[in-house]
């Protein structure tokens, strides 16, 4: 497994947040919450955690899904699954 | 500090005793359950996963024998009616045994302060369903700041009394006899129930946060304007949110998660259950189901549809103001359409007046005068007139506007407006003293 480093990490993120939220401009920041972005609801939130895993190649727990709070939680619990994998 | 848990505890349990014996003992037996269950599972942590499922499966199925016996025809075991606030007690207990489980708060040591939470007063009849960690964390309660709370009760007491118990006669004629009227009297349940059940349920939720508030507790909000929503999914982001964001959390979520290597198959059936499980939660009735179903058909529409009203939008953003207007048309109509199997007594009834509401229009004036004569012109007119003064003062909120003001203001100018206030509150207070109070229950106290 490659290693990557916490901007390329966020790089990617970016990246499949802008397609799957379908908002050619979002910036992310570790603070971002779901509640800031009006097109991240509860109804696509899943398909962005299932696009993240296929782009990574990682699997994510309930418990991991459930407690995420932030972006940044989110990039750090995709580092934790980077190295584990490897 | 500890004695104002323990105080907290003894009113809340106070409050219930008056109206059970029994059923306050049932609610202490299920609070030790959650609270053990939890203190278990963190102590043996490769059974967690057992007995958080069977804590969850022993607390779903104590809900459901009271679900059960409330339908039973005779029902033989009077005796053990539904304790007032199950549906919204065992809730409280399940997200906590979930919350620990996913880890996100730790075993509560505090006993009292955790019955407390379970029980407490204001929330206990109707909600809003407060989290375990948020109440939590504001236990002991400060001493300031109580009286802050009274505004709040002040206006939801308004709410109820102006604006819902008005709207209520004209309401409840139409829904007891809907066969025996036409297009016009329909149109009058149809249009004016929304609005009565949202004006009697926020009441009772200013009321809920207000009193909790005297106690030192912020609970959380149940409403957000619901009716300016211009979808569905807004529309649920904005209607008895305590519940909604309840079910996405503990019910919605895992099940989408469960599903998710299904595609829009798992989208679709988590939010259909999802929407029959808000649907019986308030009952295990036909009417309740129905009314979840069809939820459900228009949050699927809504979530299969929502990239391409998106990029039609995006590409035609002339449209943007009246896609607005239309969406929040039609999301109103939708809402109103599924709330007539939520309150009419039977199916059929609903069918019946959904597809006669079209119906003898050209009577309109007589048979609204008719219905109107009959359950009171004058509480109809204040009811309206109230509403909209409602829906004014959530749009522009005067009492936020106030606070600004109140700050830059020379002395005679807060003195006014106070003893203005002041009066106003006096004169609904002789009013409603003159009425001999309300006689219509709170709708949402039942559940």
């Amino acid at each position: 497994m490659e290693s990557l480093s916490t901007a390329q990490i966020v790089n990617r993120l970016t990246g499949i947040f802008r397609e799957v939220l379908d908002e050619d401009s979002l910036v992310l920041r570790d603070d971002l919450t779901a509640d800031q972005v009006e097109s991240w609801d509860s109804l696509n939130h899943i398909d962005l955690i299932v696009a993240v895993e296929r782009n990574f190649k990682i699997r994510f727990t309930t418990a991991e899904i459930t407690s995420l709070k932030n972006v940044g939680e989110l990039v750090n619990l995709v580092q934790r699954k980077l190295v584990t994998v490897v | 500090m500890r004695w104002r848990n323990c105080f907290l505890l003894a009113v809340s349990y106070l409050f219930y005793f008056t109206w059970s014996l029994w059923a306050a003992a049932a609610l202490a037996g299920a609070t030790l359950l959650a609270f053990f269950a939890g203190k278990w599972a963190e102590e043996t942590k490769p059974r967690a996963k057992i007995t958080t499922l069977a804590a969850v499966m022993i607390l779903i199925a104590y809900l459901f024998c009271f679900k059960i016996i409330a339908i039973l025809p005779n029902n033989d075991l009077a005796g053990l009616a539904m304790p007032l606030g199950v549906s919204y007690y065992t809730f409280r207990l399940i997200s906590y045994v979930l919350d620990l489980h996913w880890g996100k708060i730790k075993p509560e040591q505090r006993l009292t302060a955790f019955a407390a939470y379970v029980a407490f007063f204001p929330q206990i009849v109707a909600g809003p369903i407060q989290r375990a960690g948020d109440f939590l964390e504001q236990v002991p309660p400060p001493r300031a700041a109580a009286l802050q709370g009274v505004p709040r009760i002040a206006w939801g007491f308004a709410k109820k009394m102006f604006v819902a118990d008005q709207l209520a006669p004209a309401v409840n004629c139409v829904f007891a006899h809907v066969r025996g009227f036409h297009g016009p009297a329909l149109m009058v349940g149809f249009y004016l129930y929304p609005l009565q059940l949202y004006v009697d349920f926020s009441a009772l939720t200013d009321i809920a946060v207000g009193t909790g508030r005297l106690f030192g507790i912020q609970g959380p909000e149940n409403f957000d304007r619901p009716f300016t929503a211009s979808n569905i999914a807004a529309y649920w982001r904005r209607w008895h949110m305590s519940l909604t964001s309840w079910l996405t959390d503990y019910l919605f979520t895992p099940l989408r998660i469960a599903t998710r290597e299904a595609g829009r198959v798992g989208l679709a059936f988590s939010i259909t259950i999802n929407m029959i499980a808000i649907g019986i939660w308030h009952g295990l009735s036909w009417g309740y189901f129905v009314f979840g179903v069809v939820h459900a058909f228009y949050l699927n529409v809504d979530a299969l549809t929502a990239k391409k009203r998106k990029s039609f939008f995006k590409a035609h953003h002339s449209l943007d103001s009246i896609g607005n207007w239309l969406g929040w048309l039609v999301t109103f109509h939708l809402v109103a359409a599924a709330l007539v199997f939520f309150r009419a007594r039977r199916v059929s009834d609903a069918i019946f007046l959904l597809s006669h509401l079209l119906s003898s229009l050209s009577d309109f004036g007589f048979e609204l005068e008719q219905l109107v004569s009959t359950t009171g012109a004058h509480a109809f007119a204040v009811g309206i007139t109230g509403y909209a003064l409602l829906e004014l003062a959530e749009r522009f909120r005067p009492d936020q506007r106030w606070m600004y003001v109140k700050a830059v203001s020379p002395r005679w100018v807060r003195w006014s407006v106070n003893s203005a206030v002041a009066t106003l509150v006096f004169i609904g207070i002789l009013m409603l003293i003159n009425e001999g109070g309300s006689k219509h229950p709170f709708l949402y106290a039942i559940y």
